[in-house]
């Protein structure tokens, strides 16, 4: 963790916020060559009743008139001064709405990760445990898990535990059952890779000729998987755990619709129905900004769970590569 | 919810039971449950569950929104109120009178009414919403109220109590447009905030049974009791506070979990549940509300610069080749009316003109055959090798309106139309369809309050919106248009608007299908005293609670 560190760490948070301007560019493109803005097309409503000058004043009031370009501009200058502008939806400032409901899905995302990892934790352990007849139950669950859509997840949570047997009211989804089943519904599909991934880490490890020897001298199955196999068979679970949280994320807006609760999620279908374009380009960049900074958390996880990635710090950008093919080595 | 003590047990139960259930629960969830029982306190709480709760909440801006106008209804007062039939009587406003040509109305308001600021609402008051209804402040943000006359000039407070308002032409729709979901009453402490501190609906101050207790953007709004309101509407039978305790909005966007909430005895009342939903909901022994709005019975208009309607026969064929009571018996419930002309009956100047639209597919083939178009091998007519061709748009804000659209194009099918239908979403429909003049036909779903509407926008006349495609080019429509628009007194109007029904639909410019409900409400049997408005919004004002 010396000159080479600071330069690798340097250089992964400058493409961070590469990413992250691009992100806010690209959304503002896509929705500007969508037809139409949601001011417009509320406004020319014939039910509405405005008259064409009516409607140009209201237009221009939102900047919505100016060409693309400009608009992209003032966009661009707003952002980089941390004004996130207002949504043109609900006319509330673009901070406070991401702001109100930020909580509410880093809450539920926690949530699902712990339950992700720990029927994962669950899985890969009992397929080591288990007889092989057992096993085969086990390791099909992941596949299960993975083609069970979440909402089909979270419509039957529901259905059972707040409407059969009253355990939670959908009217207040934010109570702590209604957290943890939106959790169990999200954390479930994410399980299935994080399991799959396990499962083969800890059956290629168990495999090794250290382990032949571990047991050949009397070493207790617990003891061999917690304090020999586990660690080497983590790595590749650390890489997948930062991918999931584009899956926590994309799964946030299906289960917070089905649960009614108010996030991320739920902010981001309201602002795509209705084009609300600050909204969106804040929540794509606060979702570029998450999803670089777990990658460059676990990035920089690696070399404390394997002392050898810190020895080579001349290519720390292919260490994630390196890693993958060196975990087979003893 | 349960206790600590047992929350252990009930998991284990309910893990117990998930995987017997599961499937069933998933199919049905139609099972009686665990009611919250909360329905026992004095007063009660209602909860309310709904499918949006519309964008923003700047009043001017929202109240055009048929999901805000349910907060709104509880949260502020008008100066007159319409009942379901149409009927104006007296609210804020508790007498008015016009002068001889419908250009100048004196309002004498109730004294001692007080926005739940505690400013009084006065004329000064009144003047001050007349006037951001009429121009709001678009250069910040805040529309004008869109429905609100164009023939405006001025308001002025001539004392406490009377308001003095002028206009340039004759409006007699003025009256009736203050009872309209748009012309809502809000404290002068509002109307001076910006548009970003009115998008807060917690500083939105109005003068209503209830206020905002609470609410949280895109998910609830919690209404609680002014306990000091003393002016409901007479027509209402009461003045003084409100029976129930609270009133909450809860969003619930899948319709299939607001119903079957509803009947776990989770919530009250549920919005928007579809047609094929409610045989089943009353058999669960829920209540079932269909109020109709004051407005355009659900059809299409025709547009007669468009092929192949330029010809009268061909609007006339295509009038009388659709069955409407096989739309009524396939598509809805017995709670659905027939339409009597293209204005909904509970218009009070609305006609029955039936006979101009009755089913007859023999007269529609003959006046197909007059008008040239020949049936070729198929039964598709055709004319100089033209198809006698028609695109249907379902209206993305009609649930039904699909099924309907296929409905009909079996039965114009069935006369040698050839017809197609194209979906498109709310966003793109907004974009392609609505004010599209090249497209042949338009589904309407359209309320109003007053009749005099349909005046300023049959025709091109006073930036009209030129419905059927006609400009100025029908004299006899121009004449009735000016007869409705010009009336000083309702009676010559109601005459005028009767021989206007039967012009347009003798032309088969408008093609009814059915009398149009656009809001179902379920509920629980023991909600009780529930009124609906004339642009059929719940109002719980006088509701209360059973057992």
């Amino acid at each position: 963790m010396d000159r080479g560190y600071l330069g690798f760490a340097a250089r992964r948070v400058g493409q961070a916020l590469v990413v992250v301007l691009l992100a806010y560019v690209v959304t503002f493109v896509v929705i500007s060559v969508l037809p139409g803005d949601p001011v417009t097309n509320t406004l020319r409503n014939p039910e509405n009743g405005f008259t064409e000058a009516d409607v140009a004043r209201i237009v221009a009031y939102y900047g919505l008139d100016q060409p693309v370009l400009v608009q992209l501009w003032e966009s661009l200058s707003r952002f980089a001064t941390g004004d996130l502008g207002v949504s043109l939806r609900s006319n509330l400032p673009v901070s406070q709405t991401i702001g109100d409901v930020l909580g509410s899905t880093a809450v539920l995302a926690a949530a699902a990760l712990a339950v992700a990892v720990a029927l994962a934790v669950l899985i890969a352990f009992g397929t080591q445990y288990l007889p092989v007849r057992a096993q085969g139950v086990l390791r099909a669950l992941p596949s299960l898990f993975l083609s069970v859509p979440n909402f089909v997840i979270g419509l039957v949570l529901i259905h059972v535990f707040a409407l059969q047997l009253g355990l939670f009211r959908v009217i207040y989804p934010d109570s702590a059952w209604a957290t943890s089943f939106a959790a169990l519904a999200l954390g479930i599909p994410v399980s299935a890779q994080l399991a799959e991934v396990l499962t083969a880490g800890l059956d290629h490890e168990s495999r090794q000729e250290y382990a032949s020897v571990a047991r050949s001298r009397g070493l207790g199955r617990t003891r061999l998987l917690l304090r020999h196999l586990l660690r080497p068979s983590s790595l590749p679970v650390v890489t997948v755990l930062a991918l999931t949280v584009g899956e926590l994320l994309g799964g946030a807006l299906i289960t917070e619709t089905i649960f009614g609760r108010t996030g991320i999620g739920s902010l981001v279908e309201s602002s795509v129905t209705t084009q609300d374009l600050p909204v969106l380009q804040a929540v794509v960049s606060l979702a570029a900004v998450v999803f670089v900074v777990v990658n460059l958390v676990a990035d920089l996880v690696h070399p404390l769970l394997d002392p050898r990635v810190r020895k080579p710090p001349t290519r720390p950008s292919a260490e994630r590569e390196v890693l993958a093919q060196e975990v087979s080595t003893p | 919810m349960s206790t600590d003590n047992t929350s252990r047990r009930t998991v284990l139960t309910a893990l117990g039971a998930v995987a017997a259930a599961a499937p069933l629960a998933a199919c049905g969830g139609a099972a009686s449950g665990s009611g919250a029982g909360e329905g026992a306190q004095a007063g009660g709480d209602v909860v309310f569950l709904i499918d949006s709760l519309g964008d923003t909440w700047i009043p001017n801006n929202s109240a055009i929104s048929s999901f805000q106008g349910n907060v709104w209804g509880h949260v502020t007062d008008k100066l007159v109120h319409v009942d379901a039939d149409g009927q104006v009587s007296p609210w804020i406003a508790e007498r008015w009178e016009q002068n001889a040509d419908a250009t100048e109305f004196t309002l004498h308001l109730k004294s001692g009414v007080t926005f739940s600021d505690g400013t009084a609402l006065d004329a000064e008051a009144v003047v001050a919403n007349l006037d951001h209804w009429a121009r709001g402040r678009p250069e910040a943000g805040i529309n004008p109220i869109g429905l609100f006359p164009k023939t405006y000039a001025a308001a002025s407070a001539a004392d406490a109590t009377t308001v003095v308002v002028e206009f340039d032409a004759p409006t007699l729709g003025f009256i009736p447009t203050l009872g309209y979901h748009g012309s809502i009453l809000v404290s002068p402490a509002t109307i001076a905030l910006s548009a970003e501190q009115q998008a807060d609906l917690s500083q939105d101050i109005g003068s209503g049974p209830y206020v905002v207790r609470s609410w949280k953007e895109g998910d609830n709004v919690v209404l609680a009791r002014r306990e000091d309101y003393a002016w409901g509407p007479q027509a209402l039978g009461r003045t003084g506070p409100a029976t129930l305790d609270s009133i909450t909005y809860k969003i619930v966007k899948e319709s299939s979990l607001r119903t079957a909430t509803l009947q776990s005895g989770q919530a009250d009342v549920a919005y928007n549940a579809t047609p094929q939903e409610l045989a089943s909901l009353q058999e669960a022994g829920l209540e079932v509300a269909v109020p109709r709005y004051l407005g355009f019975a659900h059809g299409y208009r025709l547009n007669a610069s468009v092929a192949p309607f330029q010809d009268v026969r061909v609007r006339q064929a295509f009038q009388h080749a659709i069955d409407r009571e096989e739309i009524l018996s396939t598509v809805y419930t017995p709670d659905w009316q027939a339409a009597q002309s293209f204005l909904q009956s509970n218009v009070p100047e609305a006609t029955d003109h039936s006979a101009e639209f009755a089913f007859d597919a023999a007269l529609a083939g003959r006046l197909l055959d007059q008008a040239g178009w020949v049936p070729g091998a198929d039964g598709k007519r055709a004319k100089d090798g033209q198809p006698l061709a028609v695109t249907l748009y379902p209206n993305p804000y009609l649930v039904t309106s699909q099924a309907i659209d296929e409905l009909v194009a079996q039965q114009l099918g069935a006369v040698g139309f050839t017809v197609d239908l194209q979906l498109y979403d709310v966003v793109t429909y907004g974009e392609r369809v609505t004010g599209n003049k090249t497209l042949s036909n338009y589904e309407v779903t359209r309320s109003f309050i007053d009749v005099g509407t349909v005046a300023s926008i049959l025709t091109s006349a006073n930036g009209g919106e030129d419905w059927f495609g006609l400009g100025e080019g029908d004299e006899t429509l121009n004449q009735l248009r000016d007869a409705v628009a010009g009336a000083v007194d309702l009676d010559t109007r109601a005459a005028a608007v009767d021989q206007l029904q039967q012009h347009v639909l003798e032309q088969g410019l408008y093609v009814p299908l059915e009398q149009i409900v656009q809001r179902i409400y379920a509920q629980t049997a023991r909600l009780k005293g529930v009124t609906y408005n004339g642009v059929a919004y719940a109002n719980y004002y006088t509701a209360h609670l059973d057992g």
